[in-house]
């Protein structure tokens, strides 16, 4: 079975999923062609270890992303399965291929293996579904859940000129006020408490919250003491939430706070207590003050590919 | 001006999902409910009705429980009930068939549509439909206006938000938009009680279930998480940055 | 977590459709916009006008009264509103109570057309807000004695006395007050701004703190001859209001209950002591059990109490019965529940002290829990235990 992959532009280039999508191709097995809607990147793609050939598609209905037209001028180029990063783009155009060609979709795959079996997350997480694919379809593959594939190769480029018409304009680009993100809504939240020694040091907190696209939290505590507004409490009378990832920064643990964000998929706490009670529930406890933890964490994630 | 609105039912989200050998135990849901990028889709709808008296026709594909979720849209306001009866499994292209041929029936020139349903996770209807009946389609959309020539949809991008415009026929496709969701009330209860509901199958709008090379062979739990780690020092929050990515997943 | 009503044995199966739906939607709109900020309103001792607003629109007041813009639901319907409003606090089930029980009931009841047609529409919607003044400041359990006077003088009456512990008196649009005239009780309508007419708001309250509570001063207050309600006489009229408001709490209280409930399972699951989840030991599964099985009868009761209601099948004695009974356990429930809470009991991160100082008046207010025994007393015997014989 052959592979084709439609890659994603962003602002600073092609997606960084892209390797990772071939390494899912090697899984699957057979030619494996790159398509690159509007251009750019192409040689960044054909260095990709495991791609046969890189197809850049040129024409006006590329300015703009448009799943309609888009999958209208790729349909004729795409054979075999065809993989996308399971991004809201991705998804989007993935289902449109999909219905315009005549095959299945299969989105936001975590694990491929031979077969093809994947596995995907249903019910927000609550369950793992296992599929067996067994004629060619679409899948769109969740970002980081494969190893990439190496650097090294050049495969052949070409380029294809479509003459597809946009089925919408843009009228407005607005750019996001950095408004800032309700904890009840955010998928990262990253709290602060008593342990943050001052109210000031909340911009530390936003600082990282900046960089991850998260929410700001807090404790009852420092919400009381400091007079920061109730829609940030985290807690039994604030908000119960369930993010992915919970950073608690200075927060001891109290039975109420705990019982707003125990549900969290993955918490880390940061508080130099070692006997904290946060840590009982911390996925990833450091055990350090958050003075010279979090800069630490905040680089990190920054250097992270 | 029709206005279809696809619904799907699902498991509320704060319901526990019980599996049993291999499959979800739908009996031991405690309460379905709209999904709720389904709900966005559903007030924008009602909002057309109310500013440009639009006939919002609700729209579901499930079992006979999903009359439902028809009910809570007619409490709200929807005008005209169509449930497409189908129970068990439904390959994405058979589902998408259905529920255009259903939209032709109705004869609706823009559906609202969420952008992913709560239980399959997907996103693949609005997009597909649109494929399907030859409509545009414009995803990840907060809100919506009907403009003299088309509709002029907000929606999320990458790097923010942009207004585009469209002309009809259309699908949109709604993720969380920032307007208050309207509650039902006594009033729009005891009518929606008396709203008819449409109620064909699959057949009557000359759709197969046939495989499509995709087969669920089951549905577990989620690996137990490890328990949890200890980092002792302030440089260790380098080390677990990178388990945030490469563990957990969830950077 | 999510709030999950204890519902042992799925009684709520039995509700109609319409009545689940009615459920879901007050269940929501509580937790949506009657937790996040009750125990602010608590502290601050005020009711929301966004409350009042809110519950207008979703045409829940005046539940089971048919016509002039009501709802017309079924007495269970009622019910079911009234268990979820409790659930968020019973100063919000009083609200309601009041409203469509005590205030809109008699005029719906005994009110001539036109008095129906001006008033009841808009208390249907929560745009006028209504009152009842029944109890005074020397008499509460006896009301039969009430020295409220009513006298006819021209072409209107004028009511001399006082009224205390009155709910929504300092925000009602009207007040329905109970007044002798020539020895005979009769009800007025009393309307904000009838000269001669004050409402100041009581202060102070532990409980309820979320419930406007008022006193009614009449002082030579005049209002005109078309106010005075011409279908009853005598204690007849209120009684017949409490019944359909102490029928309302007999519901309500099992919305507290449960709410203490739930606080108290999930508190202990969460709770390390001695190494253990405190619900992991006998003491406290026996707590737990013993609250599971109360809250469970009184579901029943309350729910067959709906159906006798609906049937127009009930004697007063019944509503008695229920109201005594659920307000009680419900009160000793979240006893328990504050006990198993430890000290966090007594903050106001968690429900269960407000429930147990609400449910203190609620025990006291639409007939005293002994009332409600003498009632049963009196049934039982033939013999009325109230006053001591001469
Ligand atoms: C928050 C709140 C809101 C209220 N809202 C209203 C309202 O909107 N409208 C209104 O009219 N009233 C209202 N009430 C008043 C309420 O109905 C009375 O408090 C109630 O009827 C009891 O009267 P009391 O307080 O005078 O107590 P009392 O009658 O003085 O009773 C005191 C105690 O004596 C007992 N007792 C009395 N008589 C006997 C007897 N014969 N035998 C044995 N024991 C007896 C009682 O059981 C009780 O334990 C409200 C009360 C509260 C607390």
């Amino acid at each position: 079975m052959s592979t084709t992959i439609i890659a994603e532009q962003q602002e600073e280039g092609i997606h960084p999923t892209l390797p990772q999508l071939v390494h899912a191709a090697s899984i699957i097995g057979g030619e494996c062609t790159i398509i690159i809607p509007g251009g750019g990147g192409e040689s960044e793609a054909s260095e990709i270890v495991g791609v046969d050939r890189v197809l850049k598609f040129n024409g006006s209905c590329f300015s703009v992303f448009d799943s309609q037209s888009w999958s209208s001028a790729l349909k004729g180029s795409v054979g075999g399965t065809v993989l996308l990063a399971s991004t809201p783009r991705g998804r989007e155009l993935g289902a449109s291929l999909a219905a315009d060609i005549g095959i299945s979709v299969v989105q936001d795959i975590t694990s491929i293996s031979e077969g093809i079996n994947v596995e995907r997350p249903v019910f927000s997480g609550k369950a793992i579904e296992k599929v067996t694919i067994s004629s060619p379809a679409v899948i769109t593959i969740r970002p980081n859940s494969l190893d990439p594939a190496g650097n090294g190769a050049s495969a052949p480029v070409s380029t294809i000129d479509s003459g597809e018409d946009l089925r919408m304009a843009v009228e407005e680009a607005i750019t996001k006020a950095s408004e800032k993100i309700d904890v009840s809504e955010a998928d990262i939240i990253i709290s602060g408490g008593r342990g943050l020694g001052d109210i000031s040091n909340f911009e530390k907190l936003e600082e990282v919250a900046s960089t991850l696209g998260a929410a700001v939290g807090a404790s009852r505590a420092v919400v009381d003491e400091w007079g920061l507004p109730h829609s940030m409490q985290v807690g039994q009378t604030g908000k119960t939430v369930t993010p992915s990832l919970y950073i608690a920064v200075g927060i001891s643990g109290a039975i109420q706070h705990l019982a707003g964000m125990r549900s969290s998929s993955y918490i880390v706490a940061i508080n130099k207590d070692p006997e904290a009670p946060i840590f009982t529930v911390a996925d990833y406890g450091i055990v350090a003050s958050w003075e010279d933890a979090l800069p630490v964490l905040h680089d990190s994630i920054k250097a992270l590919p | 001006m029709k206005v279809a609105v696809l619904i799907k039912q699902v498991p509320d989200t704060t319901a526990k999902v019980g599996i049993t050998s291999g499959s979800v135990d739908e009996g031991a849901i405690s309460k379905w409910s709209i999904s709720p990028y389904d709900e966005y889709a559903l007030e924008s709808a009602l909002s057309l009705q109310s500013g440009s008296g639009a006939t919002v026709v609700a729209i579901t594909l499930g079992p006979e429980r999903s009359s439902k979720s028809l009910i809570d849209a007619a409490a709200v306001g929807a005008d005209e009930l169509l449930h497409v009866v189908h129970d068990g499994g439904l390959g994405s292209l058979s589902l998408q068939k259905a529920l255009s041929e259903a939209v032709t029936r109705v004869g609706a020139e823009v559906v609202l549509v969420g952008k992913q349903a709560a239980d399959t996770n997907s996103g693949s209807t609005g997009p597909g439909v649109a494929k399907m009946l030859n409509y545009s389609c414009v995803g990840l959309v907060s809100r919506i206006e009907a403009g003299s020539d088309g509709f002029e949809a907000t929606r999320s991008t990458p790097s923010g938000m942009e207004r585009v415009s469209v002309k009809l026929p259309c699908v949109f496709a709604f993720d969380k938009g920032d307007v208050e969701l309207r509650r039902p009330n006594v009033r729009g209860i005891m009518m929606a009680k008396k709203k008819p509901i449409e109620k064909i199958s699959l057949a009557d709008l000359g759709v197969d279930n046939t495989g499509e090379g995709v087969s669920t062979t089951s549905v577990d739990y989620p690996p137990e998480k490890p328990e949890g780690q200890r980092f002792e020092g302030a440089d260790a929050a380098a080390e677990v940055a990178v388990k945030l990515r490469e563990e957990a997943n969830v950077i | 977590m999510g709030y999950e009503a204890l519902d042992f044995y799925d009684v709520d199966s039995l509700l109609t459709d319409e009545e689940r739906m009615i459920r879901d939607a007050v269940r929501d709109w509580v937790d949506e916009s009657v937790i996040p900020k009750i125990e602010n309103a608590c502290r601050e001792g005020v009711f929301l006008d966004e409350w009042r607003q809110d519950i207008g629109s979703m045409g829940i007041l005046g539940a089971p009264l048919k016509g002039y813009g009501c709802p017309g639901l079924s007495y269970t319907a009622y019910g079911v509103i009234c268990r979820e409003l409790e659930r968020g606090d019973s100063g919000i089930r009083s609200f309601a109570s009041v409203q469509g029980s005590l205030a809109m009931y008699p005029i719906w009841d005994f009110g001539s057309e036109e008095q129906k047609e001006k008033y009841l529409p808009g208390m249907a919607t929560g745009e006028l807000i209504g009152c009842f003044g029944l109890t005074e400041p020397d008499y509460g359990s006896n009301p039969g004695d009430m020295v409220t006077k009513a006298t006819e003088d021209g072409d209107g009456f004028v009511l001399n006395g006082a009224k205390m512990w009155i709910t929504n008196g300092t925000i009602a649009d009207l007040a329905i007050v109970w007044a002798k005239l020539d020895g005979v009780i009769r009800g007025f309508i009393v309307e904000k701004g009838d000269p001669g007419f004050s409402a100041p708001e009581m202060k102070g309250k532990h409980s309820l703190k979320a419930s406007v509570t008022s006193e009614l001063v009449f002082q030579d207050c005049r209002i005109p001859k078309d106010r005075i309600l011409p279908g009853v006489k005598g204690l007849r009229g209120p009684f017949s209001c409490l019944n359909n408001a102490r029928f309302g709490i007999s519901w309500g209280a099992i919305g507290s209950a449960q709410a203490c409930y739930d606080s108290a399972k999930s508190y202990a699951l969460s709770r390390i002591q001695f190494d253990h989840p405190i619900a992991a030991y006998q003491l406290v599964q026996n707590k737990l059990a013993w609250m599971l099985r109360e809250i469970t009868k009184g579901q029943l009761l309350a729910y067959h109490l709906g159906k006798k209601k609906d049937a127009g099948e009930w004697i007063p004695e019944h509503i008695s019965l229920a109201k005594m009974n659920n307000v009680d356990i419900a009160l000793e429930i979240a006893r328990v529940s504050r006990d198993i809470h430890g000290a966090n009991g007594i903050l106001d991160e968690y429900p269960v002290m407000r429930h147990m100082a609400n449910l203190e008046s609620v025990k006291t207010y639409e007939g005293t829990h002994d009332i409600h025994n003498l009632i049963l007393g009196r049934h039982i015997t033939g013999i009325q235990a109230f006053t001591k014989g001469a």
